[in-house]
């Protein structure tokens, strides 16, 4: 591991890239895309073992999905799935050593939050159309103000969340392995399961926040309670 | 270490290409076998209802055939007892007659047998009465032994008497 908080950067076509975050990306794609494709190699119609196992995920969610956002949110199943398996995904990532997770850098969180964010005002207006925008004035027009600053606070908050608890994670990780003396290892291995534990729970709080927003935006006026 | 530069452009791109993979790769092909399960256990469900109800029908049509073959069959049984007993009664009715004819027949041939029975004693009682005669004038007798003689005769012939014809 190299120094902490130092990032080793590339420059492509005028852009500035993180290097290892960018590859570290990469390679939790591969994993993912290797497990969604090794689950649903070989689906049957009379399912066994692991089939069983990948149809009570797809259906689960597309129940939750569906009590959350309608069955006009439906579509968006697929999203909240990749988001949450890239997320547990990287999250794990890091532990791994010489490995780190991609969520390590803000600029994955805060592009997954932006992007989540983008696509809740893009659904909303195309959705709802002056409807949605009309609710940022309500209940009387000042509070605009309040909505807008809770819409920006909506990315930064979902972003700095991940970030934090990721990068300190693995922060950690490091400082213990340097604090303690190398015959002692239990501190770390007890940090390194909280960590397992860390990372499934921010990229279950993250997915969930984001189907909460994507609800708001997707469900109908009179679903809503 | 909190620089944003391209990467979060990159990282969007990545996250929007891994989404469209994973929708292709994983969530699609699950879907639709979900989905076409879903359809096969409809059908499969339809059909068991449908093959009940019409297991239903020809349960209840065979019955009602079985009942309509119990009571033609009731009615043949009937039928064939009514039109025997009237054969019995018929045949009995022809015997009757039968009987009551020979015993007609055979009353006439006694009646004839006797008739025919009684000329021919009435013939040889003449003949006899002749021969009496004859022999009580070649006798020629008294009154009286003549008047015995006749008596005689005729106790003889009330001994041999048949019936209670006229002689």
């Amino acid at each position: 591991m190299h120094e902490i908080g130092v990032r080793e950067v590339v420059h492509f076509a005028g852009l500035t890239f993180n290097w290892e975050t960018l590859c570290m990306t990469w390679l939790t794609m591969a994993i993912v895309i290797l497990i969604s494709w090794l689950a649903t190699r070989n689906l049957k119609m009379i399912p066994t073992g692991w089939q069983n196992v990948v149809e009570i995920l797809v259906s689960w969610l597309d129940t939750q999905v569906s009590s959350m956002m309608g069955k006009r949110g439906l579509f968006l199943a697929p999203f909240i799935m990749s988001l949450f398996m890239f997320l547990l995904t990287s999250n794990w990532l890091g532990l791994i050593p010489t490995l780190s997770s991609p969520t390590n850098d803000l600029n994955t969180t805060l592009g997954l939050a932006l992007l989540v964010v983008v696509l809740v005002h893009v659904l909303g207006v195309h959705m709802k159309g002056g409807h949605y925008i009309a609710h940022f004035f309500k209940p009387t027009p000042v509070f605009v103000i309040i909505n807008a600053i809770e819409e920006i606070a909506k990315p930064i908050t979902l972003s700095f969340r991940l970030f934090g608890n990721i990068l300190a994670g693995e922060i950690l990780i490091i400082i213990l392995l340097k604090l303690m003396p190398i015959w002692m290892p239990i501190p770390s291995v007890i940090w390194l399961a909280f960590s397992i534990f860390v990372g499934g729970v921010q990229a279950f709080i993250f997915t969930m926040l984001s189907m909460a927003y994507l609800a708001n935006a997707v469900k109908e006026d009179e679903e809503e309670s | 270490m909190i620089d944003i530069n391209a990467t979060l452009i990159a990282q969007i791109l990545n996250f929007l290409i891994l989404a469209g993979l994973l929708r292709a790769v994983a969530y699609k092909p699950v879907v639709r076998m979900l989905k076409a399960r879903q359809d096969r256990i409809q059908e499969s469900l339809d059909k068991a209802d449908a093959d009940a109800e019409e297991a239903d029908k020809l349960l209840a049509e065979y019955k009602a055939k079985l009942a309509e073959a119990n009571v033609k069959a009731e009615n043949i049984v009937l039928m064939a007892e009514k039109r025997a007993s009237e054969e019995r009664e018929a045949k009995r009715a022809e015997v009757k007659r039968e009987i009551e004819q020979m015993r007609k027949a055979a009353k006439a041939e006694i009646d004839r047998e006797r008739e025919h029975a009684v000329q021919q004693l009435r013939t040889e009682m003449i003949t006899l009465s002749m021969a009496a005669a004859g022999k009580i004038v070649a006798k020629n007798m008294d009154k009286s032994e003549n008047e015995a003689l006749i008596s005689d005769f005729v106790k003889e012939l009330d001994k041999d008497k048949i019936g209670d014809l006229p002689c």
